[in-house]
């Protein structure tokens, strides 16, 4: 499904900054995969995610999806293929744009645009059973603009946004780190929910161990650019925070207070 | 009493001159909108842009090409410049301002080359207005007819264009391009498109005007950004801006209301010089509004602690 060879990329490249982001990662993401993605900063988790997404060109190595070599391709072509949630709620929405607008851009993510209505019958109604399954009555608010909703509201709008279409492959960078646990716990569960009913191939970053424990089907830990550890199958059903926090080199503040 | 009686007399008197003017300009007007308000990409391209269309029509007026087809070769004239500057920003990641006036500049010697002189009387050449059979001399009727429906048409398509899947995507991209570009949009291709279109507007009424005052003059965009921006202000204080009917409805409101103002300052005995200080000024207050609202008012606050 995800197949990354050997991915490098430096970033000020002879100078005295230099700073290798990532140093020769290699990873594969079988169809169905959950992988939970863990890593101190600067760790290269999110260059790995956005190398996925096209945002990051590779100075070397191969990103395949679906088997099909993407490395060359620009992020609005592999939009086809996989959908990401921000971490930050502003990013992943048009704030200026209305919750149906917004779903409609989303929708149309993998198909070609055309010069036909944009916004029917059929879609609202569509889209005002998708919002419903969050619960957070998004389904009534169709007509209002995104700057208006909380931050919850607008990384749940996101998230359904992303998951609609079934895209081959999910990015998922941090999308709870912005919230308060409330909202955090709502859009986590709707996120695990939409994975398995969907049986979407799925990339988390996260910084919370307990979600690293609880979710996904392995576990991939980053360091200083590179695939660090793998824990998979048996091995993932029995790791325990604990466990995987002994595997940080360094050890942030962040971390420990996500134990 | 006499002088007001004496303003009010001179404006009502050029009322119709203005109101065909003002139609004609509106088209200025949404070339600044789409670019700002659509895109976000504040861009300078139309000072440059209507004289390229007033020179581009004036010479083939002169040659003896057909008033439409004139007006058709200066929207396109206009696409290419918009397309430049567009382009120029996305590939050499230069500010959309400084491409504005890089582009802008750069016409300025095109348009003299177009025309090989500064300026060109095409007096007596067929226009487009010659169409409207009604016309009486003095009262501009067939300008604000064809100008008129014009700008009908322009507002028809334009609100039907932005509620199609491609206009969505375009108004994705001014409002979040990391957003639009994540969901499969194609950046570089709407931005292109969009402030190509945006001087192509301004280019036509550039034509329009050539075919309205009857001469072409390289001179004729002096100026011609700051009255649109202040058209554009006018207009969207007046309708709003909240939705996509309300924004593309401004730059006609705004144009229509602003000019007559202008008339009426002139009418009023202030002198022509002034004009473009007052219009800065004007402009000037128009942005400032917000912040000086925010700085002024730590209201909302007060009203939360009584709460």
């Amino acid at each position: 499904m995800l197949d990354i060879r050997s991915a490098r990329k430096v970033f000020y490249k002879g100078q005295a900054d230099e700073k290798v982001a990532l140093d020769g990662l290699s990873l594969s993401l079988a169809t169905g995969e959950f992988g939970i993605v863990i890593g101190s900063n600067g760790a290269g988790k999110s260059s790995m995610l956005n190398a996925i997404s096209g945002a990051l060109g590779l100075d070397s190595g191969k990103i395949l999806i679906n088997g099909a070599d993407v490395t060359a391709m620009p992020v609005h072509k592999r939009a086809t293929r996989l959908a990401r949630v921000f971490q930050d709620p502003m990013r992943g929405t048009a704030a200026s744009m209305t919750v149906a607008e917004n779903m409609l851009l989303a929708d149309l993510r993998s198909q070609k645009r055309t010069l036909r209505q944009g916004l029917n019958a059929t879609r609202l109604a569509s889209y005002k059973e998708r919002l419903s399954i969050l619960g957070l009555g998004l389904e009534n608010r169709l007509d209002t603009r995104v700057d208006l909703l909380s931050g919850g509201q607008r990384q749940s709008l996101s998230l359904i946004m992303a998951v609609g279409g079934s895209p081959d492959l999910l990015l998922l960078d941090e999308h709870t780190a912005a919230l308060d646990p409330r909202t955090a716990e709502i859009v986590m569960q709707a996120t695990v929910r939409a994975v398995n009913a969907l049986k979407l191939t799925t990339l988390m970053v996260t910084h919370n161990m307990q979600h690293a424990v609880d979710y996904g089907s392995r576990v991939i830990m980053l360091d200083a650019g590179r695939v660090l550890l793998e824990v998979t199958g048996e091995e993932k059903a029995r790791v325990t925070v604990i466990d995987l926090i002994g595997h940080f080199s360094i050890k942030t503040d962040r971390m420990l207070l996500a134990s | 009493m006499g002088f007001i009686q004496d303003v009010l007399t001179s404006f009502v008197a050029i009322m119709p001159v203005t109101l065909a003017q003002s139609l004609i300009l509106a088209f200025v007007v949404l070339g600044i909108m789409i670019p700002f308000r659509m895109l976000n990409f504040p861009d300078l391209t139309s000072e440059g842009a209507f004289p390229l269309g007033g020179c581009v029509c004036g010479v083939l007026l002169a040659a003896g090409v057909s008033p439409l087809t004139c007006i058709v070769v200066a929207f396109a004239a206009g696409f290419a410049a918009g397309c430049c500057t567009a382009f120029i920003h996305l590939r050499f990641r230069i500010h959309t301002l400084l491409a504005g006036i890089l582009m802008m500049t750069m016409l300025y010697s095109i348009n003299l080359r177009i025309m090989g002189k500064s300026n060109l009387s095409v007096f007596g050449s067929p226009t487009v207005f010659d169409w409207v059979p009604f016309a009486r001399p003095g009262f501009p009727a067939s300008k604000i007819v064809v100008a008129g429906l014009l700008a009908l048409i322009a507002f028809a398509a334009l609100y039907m264009f932005f509620r199609t899947e491609k206009g969505t995507a375009v108004r994705a991209v001014g409002a979040n391009p990391d957003m639009a570009e994540a969901q499969g949009i194609n950046v570089w291709a709407a931005t292109i498109g969009g402030v190509g279109l945006a001087s192509a507007f301004s280019a036509s009424s550039g034509a329009l005007m050539v075919q309205s005052q009857g001469f072409a003059d390289v001179n004729m965009g002096l100026g011609i950004l700051i009255n649109g921006l202040a058209a554009l202000m006018i207009g969207e204080a007046v309708v709003g801006k909240q939705t996509v009917s309300r924004q593309l409805l401004a730059p006609f409101a705004g144009a229509i209301i602003y000019y007559q103002l202008v008339s009426f300052c002139l009418a009023a005995g202030m002198p022509p010089p002034d004009l473009k200080l007052a219009t800065g000024l004007f402009v000037l207050a128009m942005l400032a509004l917000p912040s000086l609202k925010r700085s002024r008012g730590p209201a909302p606050a007060r009203e939360a602690i009584r709460e």
